[in-house]
């Protein structure tokens, strides 16, 4: 029965491939040239701190192996986390679980086909990911090809065991609480989670690691400790089976491949048996919908109706965006994620190694593409797939007497003051971390204002212009064509705009050194005119071309 | 009043709606019927302005849908076949919406909204959100809301689907209400009975084209048939 079900995952794929038209495959293709310079830029970076780590003399062999130890217990944790959110979804609220529950399969048969989803859901990226590090791994101690296939040997139990704790959590979590609620909460859990994972990692400062006047402290340490990783995870089995291979040791390559694959096998049978006992009763828990209740107080925005009738759209369409943004859990998943990015931005600023007073304010200047790229990767996960998101429920808009233009006015005042507030907020404390100039400080608040509201009519317009009202989740929006698209637009953008005040912050730093060098105003003041052209048309013509395509989208 | 002129839908080469003249007066119930896939939900879409024809256009009280889609809106109230309503308002906050979306006063919203959540037996359900209601409870909401709305036209695709006997009663019931009120109600069908009970006239829709249209007296006479709209309808939609 098992195979029955993969065999209509295969078959689902193979009419996806053969259904590729040539304007999809070239749209793919992007992709795909994207995601292999992506790749391929993180091989050289793991290829040069192997390089360097290598080099050390002594310990360079055991450094690299340390690193990769902790490179597979962070792994194994993310792939854990990551099944304890995805596996929520996957076991419970499928499209086809009512269906499939209500054909005459074996509870269990269909735990596994999901478990099967889970694993693969959980694991893809991170396994994508390590492989640059492998394969400078392998060229940097000059390992062949058969250390390349023993470790996709042993990848197989090592992501299929962390993404089994994942699945006996939710198994266990949503047998004794069952209700959807306890979705909502695992998901904000799971993203706590990562988020701390990753505020702690930051914070333990791992760039100590390559800088040669820490590198006796580390030695000490790791002649101190002198004992494994986390001996008990399959992380450090697999980095022992790894080590032993490349020292031609296979008696103990074979001894940890098998604790492998054995730990694996035992753990996939004890779920087996689990979920016939806990499965069918957590599925029929997890369809309880909590109670709600709402009250019937007036909204400010019911208030303001009377006074300004002419804007009845644009506060109607703001108050549904308000209550729902306030009360759908993904979006406050996604918020304690973004609190974590910013606290570990403005702690990397605060550590970063400058001396003078004048390189702190160039690195100042050049903080404008961090911001601006942090602005654009929220604008990607919150502006973008707001039409997007209005999913099956966008008739209602689009059948009310609404101007479709007051839909996006509203959604862009909805999202860009928060935003504009976030970019100030962040641009003023980078700028106070680096002691920057007032100079620096006024351009950099400046730019990142009108950035933040050119960004945000960016993704209103893009994601008009790229909308996709069958989505199931913000992560399919984002990883869209059209969520391409506009990141790379809004990088152009911001690269554009450093392009263009480089000239006047040229001028100052000149004018700071010789004052044979004068600052010319008519030229800043020239430069100012251009961003700010560039930043209409920026905004502008996305914005139309969404607002015209969304006019005329039929459902 | 709905007026629909040499109405035409194209998707790619297939025609989903061919040339569709249609008038349905006010405070009339013109029951829309047809096939699977014979364009009824097609023209009820184009008609509630979410989608454009090919050619031809839709008056709704002599406003053109395409050239003033928001006056003409205004007027309309559309319910799909699927009732999707936004899942994190409740009842009550979705009706005031809805009431505010169209212009309805304040008052007169406070006043009608209990009524109407009483109307439809949603007291006890009224301050969930709406991802608790049913399939059932969510199509009695948006007819509450089209009642709220006071609409010049009502558009209805399907509308007792997922609705318990008692709520259909009362479907019926309001329905015949409104058109009293001089409502023109355009209803896609496929229950046939239902349509030859309630509906002035009725119109036959198959492969994008009007097949035939008036009151079922008047079909059966021009089909030159006896027995009930089922049997007409069956013989209209055979295929040749």
């Amino acid at each position: 029965m098992f195979f029955i079900l993969l065999k209509r995952k295969l078959l689902g794929v193979k009419n996806v491939l053969s259904g590729i038209t040539f304007w999809k495959a070239a749209k793919n293709s992007i992709f795909l040239f994207a995601g292999l310079l992506l790749l391929l830029s993180l091989y050289f970076t793991f290829y040069k701190l192997l390089k360097y780590l290598d080099g050390v003399e002594l310990i360079g062999t055991m450094l690299i192996w340390k690193l990769t130890s902790i490179v597979f217990l962070m792994s194994f944790s993310m792939i854990v986390i990551s099944s304890i959110i995805i596996s929520m979804t996957t076991l419970y609220y499928s499209f086809d679980l009512k269906f499939l529950f209500s054909t005459p399969l074996n509870s269990r048969t269909l735990f596994m086909d999901k478990a099967a989803d889970t694993v693969l859901y959980s694991s893809w990226t991170l396994v994508l990911a390590l492989m640059p590090y492998i394969a400078a791994l392998i060229y940097v101690k000059k390992l062949g090809p058969a250390f390349f296939f023993s470790y996709l040997l042993l990848l197989a139990p090592f992501i299929m065991m962390a993404a089994a704790f994942g699945l006996i959590f939710s198994l266990l979590v949503m047998y004794l609480f069952p209700s959807s609620r306890t979705r909502d909460i695992t998901w904000l859990m799971g993203s706590l989670s990562i988020a701390l994972v990753y505020v702690a990692f930051r914070f333990s400062k791992p760039e100590k690691l390559i800088r040669p006047d820490t590198l006796e402290i580390v030695a000490q340490y790791i002649n101190y400790l002198q004992s494994p990783t986390v001996e008990y995870l399959p992380s450090w089995w697999l980095t022992k089976a790894m080590m032993a291979f490349s020292g031609g040791h296979y008696v103990v390559f074979l001894q940890y491949a098998g604790w492998l694959f054995l730990a694996c096998l035992a753990l996939y049978s004890f779920l087996y048996f689990l979920s016939g006992r806990l499965y069918p009763a957590g599925f029929s828990g997890a369809q309880n919908t909590p109670k709600f209740s709402g009250g019937r107080t007036q909204s400010f925005e019911n208030r303001l109706l009377p006074a300004y009738p002419g804007l009845r759209g644009f506060l109607l369409v703001f108050l549904k965006e308000r209550r729902n943004f306030s009360r759908d859990v993904r979006y406050w998943s996604q918020i304690i994620l973004i609190i974590a990015l910013i606290f570990v931005y403005l702690f990397s600023i605060k550590n970063l190694p400058l001396d003078t007073a004048e390189m702190k304010s160039f690195v100042s200047f050049l903080n404008i593409g961090i911001v601006g790229f942090v602005l654009s990767a929220i604008c990607l996960r919150f502006i973008f797939p707001s039409l997007s998101l209005e999913g099956n429920t966008f008739w209602l808009l689009k059948s009310s007497p609404l101007s479709m233009e007051s839909v996006f006015n509203s959604k862009l005042v909805f999202y860009s003051a928060p935003l504009t507030a976030m970019g100030f907020l962040l641009i003023s404390f980078s700028n106070y971390l680096l002691s920057a100039d007032l100079f620096i400080s006024s351009v950099s608040i400046f730019t990142i204002i009108v950035m933040s509201f050119v960004m945000s009519a960016m993704g209103m317009g893009f994601g008009g212009a790229f909308p996709d009202f069958k989505v199931e989740n913000i992560h399919q929006i984002e990883s869209s064509y059209g969520g391409f698209v506009f990141m790379a637009s809004a990088m152009g953008y911001v690269a554009l705009t450093i392009g263009i005040f480089a000239w006047p912050v040229q001028m100052h730093f000149m004018s700071r050194f010789n004052s044979a060098y004068p600052f010319e105003w008519r030229w800043f003041y020239f430069c100012v005119a251009v961003f700010l052209a560039l930043s209409f048309f920026a905004a502008l013509v996305p914005w139309k071309i969404g607002l015209k395509n969304m006019e005329k989208y039929e459902i | 009043m709905i007026q629909i002129q040499n109405l035409t839908k194209k998707f790619g080469n297939f025609t989903a709606v061919d040339d569709l003249n249609l008038q349905v007066e006010s405070g009339e119930l013109f029951g829309f019927l047809g096939p699977n896939g014979a364009g009824k939900t097609t023209t009820v879409k184009i008609i509630s302005g979410i989608m454009s024809p090919t050619s031809g256009g839709v008056y709704v009280d002599g406003v053109s849908v395409a050239r003033d889609p928001v006056l003409a809106k205004s007027r309309i109230a559309y319910i799909p076949d699927e009732p999707f309503v936004y899942p994190h308002l409740t009842g009550w906050e979705f009706l005031r919406l809805m009431g505010d979306l169209y212009s309805v006063d304040v008052d007169a919203q406070l006043k009608e909204i209990p009524a109407l959540i009483e109307t439809f037996e949603l007291k006890e359900v009224a301050d969930e959100l709406l991802q608790s209601y049913s399939h059932g409870m969510k199509q009695k909401l948006l007819i509450a809301s089209v009642l709220l709305r006071k609409p010049r036209v009502i558009l209805f695709d399907e509308p007792t689907v997922g609705l318990d006997p008692k709520s259909i009663k009362k479907f019926k019931d309001l329905i015949a209400e409104q058109t009293r009120k001089g409502v023109s109600v355009f209803m896609c069908t496929h229950i046939l009975d239902m349509a030859e009970k309630l509906c002035n006239r009725v119109g036959i829709i198959y492969r994008g084209k009007l097949a035939a249209c008036g009151t079922t007296e008047e079909i059966k006479k021009h089909a030159g048939l006896d027995g009930n709209l089922e049997d007409i309808f069956l013989k209209i939609t055979a295929d040749e």
